[in-house]
């Protein structure tokens, strides 16, 4: 049997992990009542699982997992009986103004009810996404582009990668790598960090500087030759669309990665260098079913998640999202005083769930069967993985209980968004002395609020953050490699661990995400600058 | 005097094609689910790159040869595997091992031990890591296939022109 993985190719039976819009096949294996072995069977074109799809398993019987409904009696939540939970919920409907927010991660048809409860009752609706999923969508969407999935990669005979991807779509690398396998001289250019790992395997890279906007303003120079607002280290992406031109079957793989990404405006500059160069264009997101929740919303006239809380409903059904987490305690602390009954419906426990008046399990996506559209033209149809536990209903199955029954029949994303005005890169770098520190993206949550940091693997394998910074910033602060180092910023200080690179940015450092206390001295959920948006930071010695 | 019995040898081993590994884990989460919980795969850190290792199931064990318990055997397929109930986590495999396979970290009072996926190869597929892993940097291949593609075994694992620096 070979062991060089093949393409992978669409199978119609086989479970989706929506963990990304690469959206790997996943099969399981019951091994006990209460144990899953992921199979990685080479099954219709299997190309390999990263660690994300592998934690699904995990998931499915998480001790902390929603399996009974449960409402609030006091400060605490209590456990009731199902059909009395039913019952609070149906209060949705019961007049008054009422608002849906869902997350955008579920399949269409769940969305669907959504927007189908919403209506019953009168209500607004709002699907929450990431924000660098929704501005990409956002800005790409109806911009004419030959769009691509990542299994069209291996066609490609020059590469423009835009974000750290290898580390946030490990599986997507698959496909660049037979490109360079079939094509040894293919150019891979990359604009991402120096230090991350895409950039190990580039043949050029160009890091921009920890600001929104920049990536924008680095693609703008590529496709107007202009690099002057770059300085001295955007020179050499004059050359870059030569380069690209070069190639036959030019390809710009993007995501919109941490720090430096003003979404919108960078899904707007790529797609206008992808025109000019005749290439296709491979967007990928943290959401599987971006693509189809961004198209469900505009459809329905769903309201964005910050228009419902600017005008608190009555009642607010949330289904699966961590708005709080995602948007800040200071951004939605305020509306939700103002909501006098919250009800919760998803199948993991969070910051929503512990301030709901009723709480109601409900099944995770890829335990239902479904559809997803993972890009344009990349519709897919999907099985469940395997039943939910304990006879947990699946989201559309309590929806409709509430009244949201939606025909799959119906649900259709195949209409585009409309065209939006293309917006211009915003702001520069945050003020102030110091360094740039943005947060690290890693293969197993590169999104905050990711169900997997619910897992018990990942702390297991990366037991300490560490920092990666540039060799001379380091050796300034007195650092050397693998040195303990204090990271003071806005929300508080940090010891971490220093990784040290050349290749790394002067001035800027980025830090792993995936520790609670990393996250904390951002100070994003305490009114400081956006989710995922750089600080300034102090670095010494401890 | 008679010849010693040949030992049995594996036929296919899991090597790294240093050139293709993005570092992403997937083989570690793989092992870990695909085994109770702990993960037979070790990364080490050579500077530039983390990098997994494999056990290689040596020719001449020296994990066999110092377990005082007898844990770890081989079995009638070379591979060698770790013994569940007579393992006591002394550690002593962790530091007789050259390659640093084997790690102190210990679960349940008990070394993690690649056994290959032999559940897996049973079925005819090869083992979890090589088979999750996303760019194919994990191969399961015989030593006349790993030559037949132009790479060198390096230290247990198999690397491209430069043992460090990625094209």
């Amino acid at each position: 049997m070979s062991s060089r993985p093949v393409p992978q190719s669409a199978d119609a039976a086989a479970a989706r992990c929506l963990l990304c819009n690469v959206g790997c096949p996943v099969r399981v294996m019951r091994d006990g009542p209460d144990r899953y072995l992921p199979d990685y069977v080479p099954h219709a074109g299997y190309a390999g699982l990263c660690a994300r799809g592998s934690i699904l398993a995990e998931l499915l019987d998480h001790p902390e997992r929603l399996v009974a409904a449960s409402r609030r009696s006091g400060d605490a939540l209590a456990p009731c009986d199902t059909a009395a939970a039913v019952a609070e919920a149906a209060a949705l409907r019961d007049g008054g103004p009422a608002a849906v927010i869902a997350d955008g991660n579920h399949d269409l048809e769940s969305i669907a009810c959504a927007a189908r409860l919403a209506a019953a009752c009168g209500g607004r609706w709002a699907v929450h996404l990431p924000p660098g999923d929704a501005g990409l969508v956002a800005s790409m969407d109806s911009s004419g582009c030959r769009f691509i999935g990542p299994e069209d990669l291996a066609g490609a005979d020059a590469l423009l990668v835009i974000g750290n991807v290898y580390a946030t779509h490990p599986v997507a690398a698959h496909w660049v790598f037979e490109a360079r396998r079939l094509r040894p001289r293919t150019p891979v250019l990359v604009m991402a960090d120096g230090c991350g790992v895409t950039a190990e395997f580039a043949r050029d890279v160009f890091q921009p500087r920890l600001a929104a906007g920049e990536a924008a303003r680095a693609v703008a120079a590529v496709r107007t030759g202009r690099t002057e607002a770059l300085g001295a280290e955007g020179k050499a992406l004059a050359a870059w669309k030569d380069r690209l031109r070069a190639g036959k079957s030019p390809a710009v793989v993007v995501s919109a990665e941490l720090g430096y990404a003003d979404a919108a405006a960078l899904g707007a500059e790529v797609a206008a260098l992808a025109k000019e160069l005749g290439a296709s264009v491979c967007p990928l997101t943290t959401y599987g079913n971006a693509w189809g929740a961004m198209r469900l919303a505009a459809a329905g006239k769903a309201a964005t998640v910050e228009q419902v809380l600017a005008d608190p409903p009555r009642t607010l059904l949330v289904i699966g999202a961590d708005v709080e987490s995602a948007l800040g305690c200071a951004a939605v602390a305020p509306a939700l005083a103002k909501v006098s009954r919250l009800i919760y419906v998803g199948p993991m426990p969070n910051r929503m769930s512990d301030q709901a008046s009723v709480v109601l399990p409900a099944a995770f996506a890829f335990e239902r069967a479904g559809r997803a559209l993972l890009g344009p033209g990349r519709e897919v149809r999907f099985g469940p993985l395997l039943r939910p536990p304990l006879g947990v209903p699946t989201v559309g199955e309590v929806l409709a209980g509430l009244g949201g029954r939606a025909d799959a029949a119906d649900v259709s994303a195949s209409v585009p968004l409309a065209a939006a005005a293309a917006p211009s890169a915003a702001s520069a770098a945050p003020e102030g002395g110091g360094l740039l520190l943005a947060p690290a993206g890693d293969p197993f949550h590169f999104a905050d609020g990711s169900l997997t940091r619910r897992a018990s693997w990942p702390q297991a394998v990366r037991p300490r953050p560490v920092l990666a910074m540039r060799d001379a910033d380091a050796a300034a602060a007195g650092l050397a490699e693998k040195s303990r180092a204090v990271v003071e910023g806005p929300g508080g200080s940090v010891e971490v661990e220093v990784v040290t690179s050349a290749a790394q940015r002067g001035g800027q450092a980025r830090a792993s995400a995936a520790f609670r206390e990393v996250r904390n001295i951002f100070a994003w959920n305490a009114g400081g600058p956006p989710p995922g948006g750089p600080v300034r930071v102090r670095i010494r010695k401890p | 005097m008679p010849d010693a019995p040949a030992v049995p040898q594996v036929e296919k081993r899991v090597v790294l094609d240093l050139d293709r590994c993005i570092e992403c884990k997937s083989c570690m989460a793989a092992c870990f689910y695909g085994h109770v919980k702990m993960t037979g795969i070790n990364f080490v850190d050579i500077g530039p790159a983390v990098l997994p290792v494999v056990c290689r199931q040596c020719a001449d064990a020296a994990c066999v040869e110092v377990c005082p318990a007898k844990a770890m055997t081989r079995d009638e397929s070379g591979v060698v595997a770790r013994g569940i109930f007579s393992c006591r986590g002394c550690g002593s495999c962790v530091r007789a091992c050259p390659f640093g396979v084997l790690s102190l970290e210990m679960a349940g009072h008990q070394v993690a031990k690649c056994d290959l996926c032999e559940d897996r190869l049973a079925r005819g597929l090869e083992p979890r890591c090589a088979a999750a892993c996303p760019t194919g940097a994990l191969r399961f291949v015989t030593a006349a296939e790993a030559e037949a593609e132009g790479l060198a075994v390096l230290g247990g694992r198999i690397a491209g022109d430069h043992p460090i620096q990625r094209r």
